[in-house]
């Protein structure tokens, strides 16, 4: 049998996270392909309906990364997206989406190991979930 | 109240003296040390050496026995058999492999070992449990003018993660004599190696030990050493007798373990038996303090 | 629709090695969009961008998507080409299949097909991004730079000279910074003093400099050409215009607290001037320890002073300048002894860092420049210098090399023994690292001429027996351990990040590395920019170097300012939030959500508006509008939403 691989879509700031993923690349850290970059100039940018999107269109996970709180270059960007997370994962439950595949972390352009555990972890996560169901259930 | 406790071979035969005085002094802080059933010896040196996992056996062997008599810690009171039962555990948690390879070769237990035991130096009961602001109101009679110096050597503070007090600046001895009334002295050599098994095979070395962590010990005023360990006890104490003879200048100074000065101090007093175990008669600096 | 060339790059074998970059160019010929598809050894090269450059005009093309590393490091050089042939440059999309993928992947099938993936999201993306103009906004010519050590001076008088206006604030009350502490440099022993001195006068003089001492930057708001910055002066409770520096007021002091300035060796009042060359020349006093202050106790100087300088009610004064570029230039300070238990914490008088050491063997410091050691005064007859205290010990302290400890221990054990003829220095080190013109010869020189012995090995304890510190260590060489009674001990602290810049940098969102350093822009390439657009480094505050290095870079920062202001105008980047004047309601959300008040409401319309110029490009306000009315220029949601697509199928 074909090992399962997960589709993470992930939503990087440009300023840390996507920085810090650049930064497991210089450092030549390891973890799977199953990560799927988006490049975004801060995750306040990233609208709920982009996340809910990749799940009906079929994608087991959806990552964000932003800077830690207190250092958003736009100054509260990350504040927005922090709230606006817990709103989506509550609007998650009560579609009957599973808010478990969801994650937001915080990974500055210095965490390049952070980056690469944290991809490592949420994929073994995802993988332990199996396939994300609801792109068989569209209802939308 | 009560605590599991495990004492090693050596509180049975060569340091009688530790362990009866630090039930004693357990009874005065309101505490019973109980023996844990069944133990084995901890393994001791055999333990340290990385490459044979059968080496381990000894240590994890006791912390079985803990787990199936439902203990979910063991106070220790020998800094040998606390290091080698940390160890243990350390080698065999920290990596699943190891732990079960380990269950491997104990087929024949009837549980599997999980590693849940805690092993606790007394010091650390003492400082953290009791408090030494406790132990300081129990105190009758205050060592007072007494110069300690508290004997760390290397099992109490290495490996840094075992360690019951910062590693590099330990003082928690220290303070446990302040509160008993002591002037702690915190000599140089107190972390230094007592040359430990060197002394059966090589003597010289423990002899030169000796004879640089008493006078060390010296020259920074103390009049008397305090341990937490029967090896150190035995190099430090027994071997200044051929220290004496190796250097004439040389001048003999008493080593007591923690709990027997705790018990003086405490209103235990000094047990007579506990003075043929020591080669330095104890007892002169005592009667000249006023302590006995 | 857009016919768009895909490049893929092989970067060597750094993206070949583990993408397959043949059957990349296979799969994606067929794809929707792309026109022509070609793969090279190095797509920065010349010959790659030529390559570029033709089949733009062979294959008509009207959009580039590169696949190469990061866009951080190429983005600019593809958009130049671009420009070259008359393309607009928002028609380019870099495709990170590096960094992102084939650095971090080993599987081939995989990670060939994840840039698959990327290189999709590219195009689909390239094939909705308009072509844009950047926005012009008015550059104001004056420059901000942050800590008045030898990097802020030399900076200040560099873009000074060239004519432009320069605010330098330096939060103690003298510039000079750590510089002017030193004895004497590396490796020519010319007088730190002596050279440090005409430039703090020089900085002093200029027309073109505004000094801001005893201040401190609260905050910048603004974007590159257009900062406002507020500072905080700290009252020196000391009027420089009437003040005569005649000294009549430190005399009758009371209070006596150490010199920060002789490194705690020496006592100063609370009324004091910092040391006798301090710029600005004039008397501060120390509120934390003088006695006239909640509740006045003592008025003693005000009595003293003869022109009536001293006003003891004085406040902060707050100043908002505007500047169009900040070069930050905060420095360093040693790694605390107070943290190395194995040395005693600083608990022993005789065992200093390197600043105290360095205060001793001045002839400005409290000896006098004579060599006695702290605790009785007796010349010290063997010292034991210790390289590397509290640097590459990533598991207790700084996992770094300091760079510079190796060379001001040598420079210390050399001008111990031009002081002390019969004195005998001890060196314990791990590694010589003396890479810098004239440095190795100097170290051949100090070994040969100066007797000084070096043991190879860390020390692993230090005590005091007597009057002596016993060094315990260890001389790796012959494993033989090693005891040394010195009269006194050195230790070559490492180097950190300013203590105070901390509160600075993360007001200014500055990005920094796990140890406190200032990220630069590109750690080869752009060594003085941080990412940050308007701001420049200079000095120790981006890692540790040492005064030649650190004068090179600041000179360098400054001259990519004067490049930067020499513009008429600057352009500000055109990904802007815009808004669909049809779908807007004018609810407002935006405003509120905007961080720099880009977002206005149009009172007779009655609908929300974006100022191009202050408008940053985060996008926070483009993800809370109810009606989808506001949109990001090259990033919209239908853009992303594409992009989500590709990943999310299969």
């Amino acid at each position: 049998m074909k090992e399962y691989k997960p589709k993470i879509v992930c939503f990087l700031c440009k300023w840390c996270t996507s920085a810090g993923a650049d930064l497991a690349g210089t450092s030549r850290l390891k973890y799977p392909a199953s990560i799927l970059p988006i490049r975004v100039m801060c995750s306040s940018r990233i609208d709920p309906m982009f996340v809910v999107k990749a799940f009906l269109n079929g994608a087991d996970g959806v990552f964000i990364g932003g800077c830690h709180p207190g250092d958003c270059h736009y100054h509260e960007g990350n504040y927005h997206t922090r709230r606006r997370f817990a709103m989506l994962t509550k609007v998650f439950d009560t579609l009957g989406l599973d808010s478990k595949r969801l994650k937001l972390s915080w990974i500055s352009a210095s965490e390049g190991t952070k980056f690469a555990k944290v991809s490592n972890e949420y994929t073994e996560k995802i993988k332990s979930y199996g396939e994300n169901p609801s792109k068989w259930n569209v209802f939308l | 109240m009560n605590l599991p406790y495990y004492p090693g071979c050596t509180l049975k035969a060569n340091a009688e003296n530790f362990e009866d005085s630090a039930i004693k002094v357990m009874e005065i802080l309101g505490y019973q040390l109980n023996e844990m059933k069944d133990w084995v010896c901890c393994g001791t040196v055999f333990s340290m050496t990385t490459d044979d996992l059968m080496l381990q056996l000894a240590s994890i062997r006791n912390l079985l026995r803990a787990e199936e008599q439902n203990l979910n810690e063991l106070v220790v009171l020998c800094s040998m058999c606390y290091n080698t039962l940390q160890r243990a555990k350390k080698f065999i948690t920290e990596d699943e492999e190891h732990l079960n390879k380990v269950n491997d070769l104990m087929y024949k237990e009837n549980i599997l070992y999980e590693g849940t035991v805690d092993i606790v130096h007394l010091l650390t009961v003492l400082k953290d449990r009791i408090t030494f602001d406790k132990i300081k109101e129990k105190v009758k009679k205050p060592l007072s003018s007494l110069k300690i110096g508290g004997y760390y050597g290397c099992l109490l503070v290495r490996p840094k993660e075992f360690a019951i007090d910062d590693f590099e600046d330990p003082s928690i001895i220290e303070d446990l004599f302040s509160s008993l009334g002591a002037e702690s002295i915190a000599f140089p050599y107190r972390l230094e190696c007592c040359g430990a098994y060197q002394t059966i095979t090589k003597k010289d070395v423990t002899i030169k030990r000796t004879y640089e962590i008493i006078n060390s010990a010296r020259r920074a005023g103390c009049e008397a050493l305090v341990t937490s360990c029967p090896l150190c006890a035995f190099n430090l104490d027994q071997r200044q007798k051929e220290t004496a003879e190796e250097f004439i200048e040389f001048e003999t100074m008493p080593v007591f373990y923690f709990t027997e000065l705790m018990s003086v101090a405490l209103g235990g007093g000094w047990d007579k038996s506990w003075s043929k175990m020591h080669y330095v008669d104890p007892r002169p600096i005592l009667k000249e303090k006023r302590l006995i | 629709m857009k016919r768009i060339g895909v490049f893929i790059c092989h970067c060597g074998i750094n993206i070949k090695g583990t993408i397959d970059v043949e059957k990349l160019t296979e799969e994606l010929a067929e794809y929707p969009g792309v026109a022509y598809i070609e793969n090279y050894i190095f797509m920065c090269s010349e010959p790659g961008q030529k390559l570029i450059r033709d089949t733009i005009v062979e294959h008509k093309l009207d959009g580039v998507v590169v696949a190469a590393c990061s866009p951080t490091l190429h983005e600019t050089t593809f958009q130049d080409a671009l420009d070259e042939m008359n393309i607009n440059r928002h028609q380019l999309e870099i495709a990170n299949i590096r960094e992102q993928c084939s650095w971090v992947h080993d599987d081939i099938e995989e990670a060939t097909r994840k840039a698959n993936l990327i290189i999709k999201t590219a195009v689909e993306k390239l094939k909705l991004n308009e072509s844009l103009i950047p926005i012009s906004a008015p550059l104001t010519k004056r420059v901000l730079i942050i800590g008045g050590g030898i990097a802020g001076i030399q900076a200040a008088l560099d873009i000074a000279d060239g004519g432009y206006e320069v605010i330098l604030v330096e939060k103690e009350p003298s510039i000079g910074g750590h510089m002017i502490q030193l004895s004497e440099t590396f490796p020519t022993l010319d007088c730190s003093q002596c050279i440090m001195t005409p430039k703090m006068v020089a900085v002093n003089k200029h027309k073109n400099i505004k000094l801001f001492a005893n201040s401190e930057v609260e905050s910048i708001e603004g974007f590159v050409g257009n900062f406002k910055v507020n500072i905080k002066r700290k009252p020196q409770y000391v009027d420089p215009d009437k003040c005569t520096i005649c000294d009549d007021c430190t005399p009758v002091c009371p209070v006596v607290v150490p010199s920060e300035y002789d490194e705690g060796m020496s006592w100063r009042k609370a009324i004091y001037i910092p040391f006798p060359q301090s710029i600005p020349a004039t008397f501060t006093i120390d509120t934390e320890n003088c006695l006239g202050f909640n509740p006045i106790a003592c008025t003693k100087c005000s009595d003293a002073c003869e022109p009536d300088a001293i006003d003891y009610d004085k406040k902060p004064e707050y100043f908002e300048e505007e500047i169009g570029a900040v070069i930050v230039a905060t420095g360093f300070d040693l790694y605390p002894v107070e943290n190395m238990a194995e040395y005693g914490y600083g608990k022993y008088p005789d065992v200093l860092d390197g600043l105290q050491f360095e205060r001793i063997l001045s002839a400005t410091g409290p000896t006098g420049g004579e060599m006695h050691r702290p605790s009785d005064g007796k010349v010290p007859k063997e010292i034991v210098f210790i390289q590397c205290s509290g640097s590459r010990d990533p598991e207790r302290h700084l996992p770094y090399c300091s760079r510079i400890c190796c060379m001001y221990t040598i420079k210390h054990a050399k001008l111990y023994k031009h002081k002390v003829h019969d004195g005998q220095p001890y060196i314990f080190y791990i590694d010589i690292r003396s890479g810098g013109k004239r440095y190795e010869e100097f170290v051949q020189q100090a070994v040969s001429e100066d007797g000084i012995v070096y043991f190879r090995g860390k020390v692993a304890r230090i005590y005091k027996e007597a009057d002596k510190m016993i060094v315990h260590g260890i001389d790796t060489l012959t494993s033989k351990k090693i005891e040394i009674k010195a009269d006194m001990v050195v230790l070559a602290m490492g180097i950190k990040p300013n203590n105070s810049a901390e509160k600075v940098i993360s007001n200014l969102k500055l990005n920094t590395d796990e140890n406190g350093f200032l990220i630069e822009a590109h750690p080869k390439l752009r060594p003085v920019e941080s990412l940050q657009s308007g701001f420049y480094l200079a000095g120790t505050a981006q890692g540790p170097k040492d005064i030649p290095d650190t004068v090179s870079q600041a000179s360098a920062a400054a001259a990519k300012v004067l490049a930067l202001l020499s513009n008429d105008e600057i352009s500000h980047s055109p990904i802007v939030a815009i808004v669909n004047e049809e779908l807007c309601s004018g609810c407002g959300i935006c405003v509120s959500t905007c961080p720099y008040g880009a977002r206005e409401l149009d009172e007779i319309k009655k609908i929300a508006t974006v100022n191009d110029v202050l408008c940053e490009g985060c996008g926070a306000c483009i993800s809370v509008c109810p009606s989808s009315a506001a949109q990001q220029k090259n990033l919209t949601d239908e853009q992303i939403l594409n992009m989500v697509k590709i990943y999310s199928y299969l």
